[in-house]
């Protein structure tokens, strides 16, 4: 039910390095929705499904899962254009962010990765089903195959919070 | 398009029940992804995405109009990207309204009353949809045949010889093919500034006689922008109080709203849909349904109620058409006979043409003084059959020579009466025809002043 609220952009740091908190970590990696979007050469957009997410450990490195079968021009743009937006969203809390990289690529599969997609479908069931939405729904939204799963990975270049709030239509990007 | 399902056919994903996420990209080449939470209908090629907020979604569609759109089916959970290019933008007229008060309903719903407010409908052509591949599950529940409801109700209508029973079966209809038992009838005023109800469904007052500006909640809206709005949930910038209050705050005495009946509508009602009724390109009144359950009307629900009000509104007109029969030679004037008993004080101000039965109030306007003329007319000439015709033509009244309401007036007022008074009973008699019967005298009192 979120929709382009405000827009805090947390820039690049000193450093030149734009790093997620511990708390945004746990909270991408909780059990929220997550869309990917990429474009290819004529800037046409392409958006898929990612049925999970990990960040790595020094906080910039993020790479999601997604079913290749649902996800096929999304993986084609990504692998022509490097670039990528990945948006989360807690159901039941409204909580909104949206990260952004420049090189996004397809990496092999960590051991693991197609338990931590069965995880994160079970966790989103279990946020939505207070909102009144069946198991069935619930779980199917995240289904997958694991044969067809790949990774695509990018480093953080920047951070929204998108979440409602008071200062709902304030855009307080700076200018870069 | 190419030869993915249509959007007529995944209307289901468009009501709002699961955001949709939205791909954008800018000029330099950096996607933008969001989150939407209402896709809306426009038409069998065109989808509208509200703007609410100059956010990026926005800056990017403005220079590059390409965006890509996935959707989940709020039961089966089957998975559908679309295609669309922006189009325009539209900050009033139809669409606008419409997608203003279900955004009121969202809102409202999702604790964002104040946050959410629409600036403009963007409206995109669909290009392409894609059914992408992911596992479904079946319906919860099969959808309701509504065609076949439409079809038994319109043969129903079909067989209506007057407005009264032709208001009466739609009303029926509604409750028993459709599950929508809480309905009703309001047709427009001749000003043009309010509707008045002229029949109602499942209420504990039928609420008959009451009034509702025009331009104002989702009725006096679906009357002033000739389309269909529909809530999913309760939003108080739609209630029928809120309207009827900021109506008569802002308008003089003189063109006041009846306030004496209460309106019928449910004090919560978490779905309502009002449809225009329109015949002969003019707007003749609204259909309105409510429930107190969220999420009960759809677009199909929508598109259901259109095509009945469509009928409601044909038959209507042909109806009054065929009420304006003139008595026969000797009609309309058997003596009626003399009656025993303490008299009932009728008292009648011209001013606005209200009636008292005694110290409780009937009726005003129109409907007020052709009861007036009835039992007037009653006293002094002994007759107590009267046709549509005479009272049209009578310079007493003074009503418009084509005043499509009078049979919907004398439908009102029978109601009124009805409810109000076990001693004066108006009815039928026939096409056309009114019978007016008292069970005790009366006593006639005109008011010069109030």
């Amino acid at each position: 039910m979120v929709q382009n609220f405000y827009l805090f952009q947390f820039g690049p740091d000193l450093m030149g390095s734009t790093t997620l908190s511990d708390e945004q970590v746990r909270f991408i990696e909780s059990g929220v929705s997550i869309s990917a979007a990429s474009r290819d050469v004529r800037r046409v957009p392409s958006v898929s499904k990612v049925v999970a997410c990990r960040v790595a450990a020094d906080r910039r490195q993020v790479t999601i899962l997604v079913d290749a079968a649902q996800a096929g021009q999304l993986l084609q743009d990504v692998a022509g254009s490097g670039s990528m937006a990945v948006v989360f969203c807690l159901p039941s809390s409204h909580r909104t962010l949206q990260l952004k990289g420049h090189d996004a690529r397809q990496v092999p599969l960590a051991d693991g990765d197609a338990e931590l997609a069965e995880r994160h479908r079970t966790a989103f069931a279990d946020d939505l089903l207070p909102l009144g939405y069946a198991l069935p729904f619930a779980l199917a939204t995240h289904g997958f195959q694991a044969e067809r799963l790949r990774a695509l990975s990018f480093t953080l270049s920047d951070l929204f919070e998108q979440t409602p709030g008071p200062n709902a239509g304030m855009r307080l990007e700076p200018e870069a | 398009m190419s030869g993915g399902p249509s959007l007529d056919a995944i209307r289901p994903c468009l009501e709002g029940a699961v955001p949709a996420a939205i791909a954008t990209c800018d000029a330099a080449g950096t996607p933008n992804v969001t989150l939407v939470s209402q896709v809306h209908y426009v038409d069998p090629s065109h989808v509208a995405l509200s703007f609410q907020f100059f956010n990026k979604t926005r800056e990017n569609i403005l220079a590059n109009p390409q965006a890509t759109v996935f959707l989940l089916h709020p039961q089966t959970s089957a998975r559908y990207r679309l295609a669309l290019l922006y189009r325009r933008t539209e900050t009033e007229g139809p669409l606008f309204e419409s997608m203003k008060a279900k955004l009121a309903g969202i809102a409202s719903h999702t604790g964002m009353s104040g946050v959410f407010r629409l600036l403009g409908a963007d409206v995109y052509q669909v290009l392409d949809i894609e059914h992408v591949v992911g596992e479904e599950v079946p319906p919860a529940q099969e959808a309701p045949c509504h065609i076949a409801g439409l079809s038994r109700l319109s043969q129903r209508l079909a067989g209506c010889t007057e407005l009264a029973s032709l208001f009466e079966q739609c009303l029926d209809g509604l409750a028993g093919f459709f599950a929508m038992p809480q309905a009703m009838i309001l047709l427009l005023d001749p000003t043009g500034q309010k509707l008045y109800t002229v029949a109602s469904h499942g209420y504990a007052q039928s609420g008959v006689g009451s009034e509702f500006p025009v331009g104002r909640g989702i009725i006096g809206v679906a009357a002033q922008f000739r389309t269909p709005i529909r809530i999913a949930h309760m939003a108080s910038e739609y209630a029928y109080s809120r309207a009827i209050h900021e109506h008569l705050a802002e308008t003089g005495v003189g063109d006041r709203l009846e306030t004496e009946i209460a309106f019928p509508g449910l004090a919560e009602p978490h779905s309502q849909l009002s449809v225009p009724i329109l015949a002969a390109g003019r707007l003749l009144g609204v259909l309105h349904v409510e429930h107190a359950e969220p999420h009960r009307f759809g677009y199909d629900e929508e598109d259901c109620l259109m095509g009945l009000a469509s009928l409601l509104g044909a038959s209507i007109l042909a109806l009054q058409q065929a009420a304006d029969i003139p008595l026969e030679e000797g009609e309309g004037a058997p003596a009626p006979t003399p009656l025993l008993g303490v008299p009932l004080a009728v008292r009648y101000y011209p001013a606005n043409s209200s009636v008292f039965l005694g110290e409780d109030y009937l009726i005003k306007g129109v409907a007020g003084a052709i009861f007036w003329r009835l039992l007037s007319l009653h006293v002094e000439e002994q007759r107590s059959e009267f046709s549509n015709r005479e009272l049209r033509v009578d310079p007493a009244l003074k009503l418009p020579e084509l005043d499509d309401n009078l049979e919907a007036r004398l439908i009102l007022l029978q109601r009124r009466l009805a409810e109000r008074s076990r001693d004066i009973i108006l009815e039928k008699s026939g096409r056309g025809r009114l019978r007016l019967l008292l069970k005790r005298p009366v006593l006639l009192q005109e008011v010069a002043a109030r």
